[in-house]
């Protein structure tokens, strides 16, 4: 189910100060998608999640789920929570401590006013789903953190909501259960063909889990696109410099030839994956630390190939951090933990033209 | 550092031992011997008697209605107002605070007297103003009754059920609640469905702690129950030890027996229930703020509930004592009155020798019984958190068990054992029985002072090269000084007020504020009883306050 926001604001005051939590947010989120709002934290993604779902009252726009207005200004229209048929998975999980996981699970039912076999049922269903059957009679709080949260997703799902919302479903996990848990996520929505949003601040989640991220910052949407758009071709600094870490360099447009586009950078020449940029236009040369490939010194054919000083030399488990030093920049590089170098040792790389983008300022 | 003291530990378990434990054993002894003077010669008399009594059954049914009214009363009203304050935008929230530590500032007993000042049959202000104002034959409302007395018995242990309750609500992770919402549940429901029932543990043990409290309630039985016949244990406990010239304290040890045991199981079910309440836990939220419910057009009507409450509770008790001090005999307030009002009262009571050794004795009381009491309970709150052994967990259940003990039942046991040496009817008997009636409220502070003292603290001072003596003096006892102060001043209110020991134990030459206000109260010298009462709130709220001000100083230097 397609969901449509328009001109959405809603403001804070804490301290004195108005915070502009959401800022004329326009968004279209396609039916069936898994749909990422990633931003770092107090952009306002939370906030939109709430608006969305009706447990926070914007101050203008409109917001409507498949076509049905559940909030307006202008309309006058404001569906409460209860009435919006949505599913959510929260943070803390909000598994009520004093229910069993059954009771837990079959609450939306129950007060839909199913009936009691149907309830078992789609209750039975839904524990099988994300693969927790046998603990029907459990209290929900002996459960650990990942159980749990298999609990809340069952609840969100069972009463097959139009749409399921996550906020930061995964924050409360330590490091190891977050990276399964994230791919069990991905199989079970992948099964679902259901619309989801998905809030996090983390943008490895963002780019394993999304079919669209979008990304946020102080209450904009900044930019939109498939998590590959995002990583490799973004469009904006900020964004480019979010999801990734990523080596920034000034530079000046000096010419578009054979499908590359040329800058002057304080390393040399460069040539870079096409955009259209006016020669003479100033433009940010981005490349991220993976693609810094080092060669052997004599090397010096092909594309890009440039010369620098390790400045300092970092091993952090699978690969080393270099810090490279070419001409008035310092780039830094992810090396292969079977390349032989030291620190103050000159080294010659490539930068493949396919993976240098240029940025607007 | 792993010390276990046992030496210290033993010899605290004996002292508080003797103090909760004599009581009990006495009056255990007691209830079977054939009198105060024939203590030891053994006999099942006293039992037949005290629970054959055709009487008993009707105040075992006054006691219960009395007891499970009041708590409900109580522990609802508690609910209301705590999700007011914690979870709605309703105005002036700091009036909830105030209504929190009422009692401390006013005593039972002065609050039970203003009530009957208000409302009784004959000559109650509110009564006589409504007879004028609707032209009635008989008072519409009279407080000698069981509901006069659930309802002020209510309104008293009201904050204490706030205080247990306001806290829990307060810490409560709000989208348990959103996500009913989400999943189709509307705010009533929601309610009922997850926010109660997530807060039973708390809920339940205000509940208990109120059936505690009232149970052992003498003050409210005494001055609104007696005058309309309605007796419940505690007054029928004190008329066997006080009517006329057969005072029976075998037979009073006998039934006293029921109300401690029911007391001791209450207290147990009362423990369980607040360690109960740290399995409701969930992972807590970080990040937003709990969402305020908006009151919209109930907010203004809510207020007024409110306002009328901290009216009730507040301003009408105070005013009627201080009005009533400075008037000849009950009037309607009136021009008349106003012109006849004089210090008459006040000259009276303060050149009446019996009140002013009143004074006296309760002020050395306060002084040298919080003191001790500091002293003791800085000792066992030292044990009880810092010392991890069997004994120590031995010595904090000890310490917690006088907690349950209903006063007149604990002041019987003690009659049992002073009577048998010569500190019968001195102050020392009275500081005796106060100290054991009251150490739980010195240890509690103390306790939570000395878990603020992390050990980390102790050993880092220790590893910067200071001698034992020299971290005590430059970082334990700095730190413990908010304990020890809040301690004091909250035993000494108590011991200021006393009155359900003190009514048994207390002897001519050894007369208290409490029992010199009960005895104007019995006879009928309102004016009198309203001035030395003023005396005694001026007290309580100047050491309530001093408390507080003390408290925010320390906090302050600390912080700085």
């Amino acid at each position: 189910m397609e969901i449509r926001i328009e001109g959405l604001c809603k403001h804070y005051v804490s301290e004195g100060k108005t915070v502009k939590a959401l800022d004329h947010v326009d968004l279209t989120i396609p039916a069936n998608e898994i749909f990422t709002l990633l931003g770092p934290s107090g952009c306002g993604k939370t906030t939109l999640l709430r608006c969305i779902v009706g447990l926070e009252t914007p101050d203008d726009g409109e917001i409507s789920i498949g076509g049905e207005i559940v909030w307006s200004r202008a309309k006058g229209i404001a569906v409460p929570t209860e009435k919006r048929g949505l599913g959510m998975v929260f943070q803390t999980y909000a598994i009520w401590p004093h229910m069993s996981v059954f009771d837990n699970i079959a609450y939306p039912l129950q007060i839909r006013g199913d009936r009691k076999e149907a309830i078992r049922e789609k209750v039975a269903r839904a524990l099988q789903f994300v693969q927790l059957e046998g603990v029907e009679q459990r209290s929900a709080t002996r459960l650990s953190g990942g159980q749990q949260q298999r609990v809340a997703l069952a609840r969100a799902l069972v009463a097959e909501p139009k749409v399921i919302l996550f906020d930061e479903p995964l924050s409360n996990l330590d490091a190891k259960l977050r990276e399964e848990t994230r791919k069990e996520l991905r199989r079970f929505m992948g099964e679902l063909n259901i619309t989801a949003i998905y809030v996090t601040h983390d943008r490895v989640e963002a780019l394993a889990l999304s079919d669209t991220i979008a990304v946020m910052r102080s209450g904009h949407i900044v930019e939109k696109g498939s998590p590959q758009q995002i990583y490799f071709d973004a469009e904006h600094r900020f964004v480019a410099d979010f999801i990734g870490r990523a080596n920034q360099v000034e530079a000046v447009v000096s010419e578009n030839l054979n499908g590359l586009t040329m800058v002057q950078t304080g390393m040399g020449l460069i040539q870079c994956r096409k955009r259209d940029l006016a020669v003479g236009s100033k433009a940010t040369l981005c490349i991220r630390p993976e693609f810094i490939r080092i060669t052997s010194r004599d090397h010096s054919e092909g594309q890009n190939v440039m010369q620098g000083t390790i400045e300092s030399l970092e091993f952090v488990g699978e690969v080393y951090e270099a810090d490279i030093v070419v001409g008035q920049e310092r780039l830094l590089a992810r090396i292969e933990p079977d390349v032989k170098l030291r620190q103050g040792e000159q080294v010659s790389f490539t930068l493949d033209p396919e993976y240098c983008m240029l940025l607007s300022v | 550092m792993n010390q276990t003291r046992p030496a210290l530990t033993w010899s605290l378990i004996a002292i508080v031992g003797f103090l909760t434990l004599c009581p009990v054993l006495m009056l255990l002894l007691g209830s079977f011997s054939q009198g105060l003077t024939a203590f030891g010669s053994f006999t099942l008399s006293k039992y037949v008697s005290a629970y054959t009594d055709p009487f008993l059954m009707e105040v075992t049914f006054n006691t219960v209605v009395f007891v499970l009214g009041s708590s409900i009363f109580s522990t609802v009203l508690a609910v209301f107002l705590a999700y007011l304050n914690t979870r709605t935008n309703i105005p002036f929230k700091p009036a909830f605070t105030v209504l929190s530590i009422v009692p401390m500032m006013i005593p039972h007993l002065l609050f039970s007297v203003s009530w009957a000042l208000l409302l009784n049959p004959s000559n109650g202000l509110i009564n006589l103003v409504l007879k004028d104002f609707l032209g009635l034959e008989t008072a519409p409302f009279n407080i000698y009754s069981l509901w006069g007395m659930i309802l002020v018995e209510g309104l008293l242990n009201m904050p204490i059920a706030y205080l247990i309750i306001a806290p829990a609500m307060a810490s409560f992770d709000v989208s348990l609640e959103e996500s009913s919402r989400v999943f189709g549940a509307g705010v009533w429901r929601t309610l009922m469905r997850v926010t109660l029932p997530v807060l039973r543990p708390a809920i339940l043990a205000a509940f208990v702690l109120g059936i505690v409290r009232s149970l052992a309630s003498y003050a409210v039985p005494r001055v609104l129950g007696m005058p309309g016949r309605v007796d419940v244990l505690a007054t029928y406990l004190y008329e066997m030890i006080s009517t006329g010239f057969a005072p029976d304290y075998g037979k009073a040890a006998a039934l006293g027996m029921s109300v401690l045991s029911a007391s001791i199981a209450l207290i147990v079910v009362y423990r369980a229930l607040t360690s109960e309440s740290g399995k409701f836990v969930t992972i807590s939220s970080r990040g937003f703020k709990p969402t305020v419910i908006e009151l919209k057009r109930a907010r203004t009507p809510l207020f007024i509930i409110v306002a009328l409450l901290c009216l009730l509770m507040i301003v009408l008790p105070v005013a009627v004592l201080l009005y009533t001090s400075f008037t000849p005999y009950s009037m309607v307030p009136s021009a008349r009155a106003f012109s006849m009002m004089s210090w008459k009262n006040w000259v009276e009571v303060l050149n009446d020798p019996v009140s002013v050794l009143a004074l006296k004795n309760s002020l050395l009381l306060a002084v040298v019984g919080a003191t001790l009491g500091v002293l003791l309970s800085l000792f066992v709150a030292y044990v009880i958190v810092k010392i991890r052994t069997r004994a120590a967990a031995l010595l904090e259940s000890l310490s917690f068990l006088s907690f349950s003990f209903p006063g007149i039942v604990i002041g019987i046991g003690f009659m049992w054992f002073f009577v048998q040496t010569p500190l019968y009817s001195t102050l020392t008997a009275l500081l005796l029985a106060y100290i054991a009636a009251y150490l739980p409220y010195g240890i509690r502070p103390l306790a939570s002072a000395f878990v603020q003292v992390h050990s980390h603290l102790e050993e880092s001072s220790l590893v910067c090269g200071a001698s034992p003596m020299t971290t005590m003096r430059r970082v334990i006892v700095p730190l413990l000084i908010p304990g020890v102060v809040s301690a004091w001043i909250l035993m000494a209110t108590m011991f200021v007020r006393e009155l359900t020991v003190s009514v048994v134990l207390s002897r001519p030459g050894t007369e208290v504020l409490a029992v010199q206000i009960l005895s104007f109260a019995d006879d009928g010298l309102w004016g009198k009883l309203s001035a030395l009462g003023i005396i005694m709130i001026i007290i309580s709220t100047a050491l309530v306050l001093l408390a507080q001000y003390a408290g925010n100083r320390l906090k302050m230097q600390q912080s700085t």
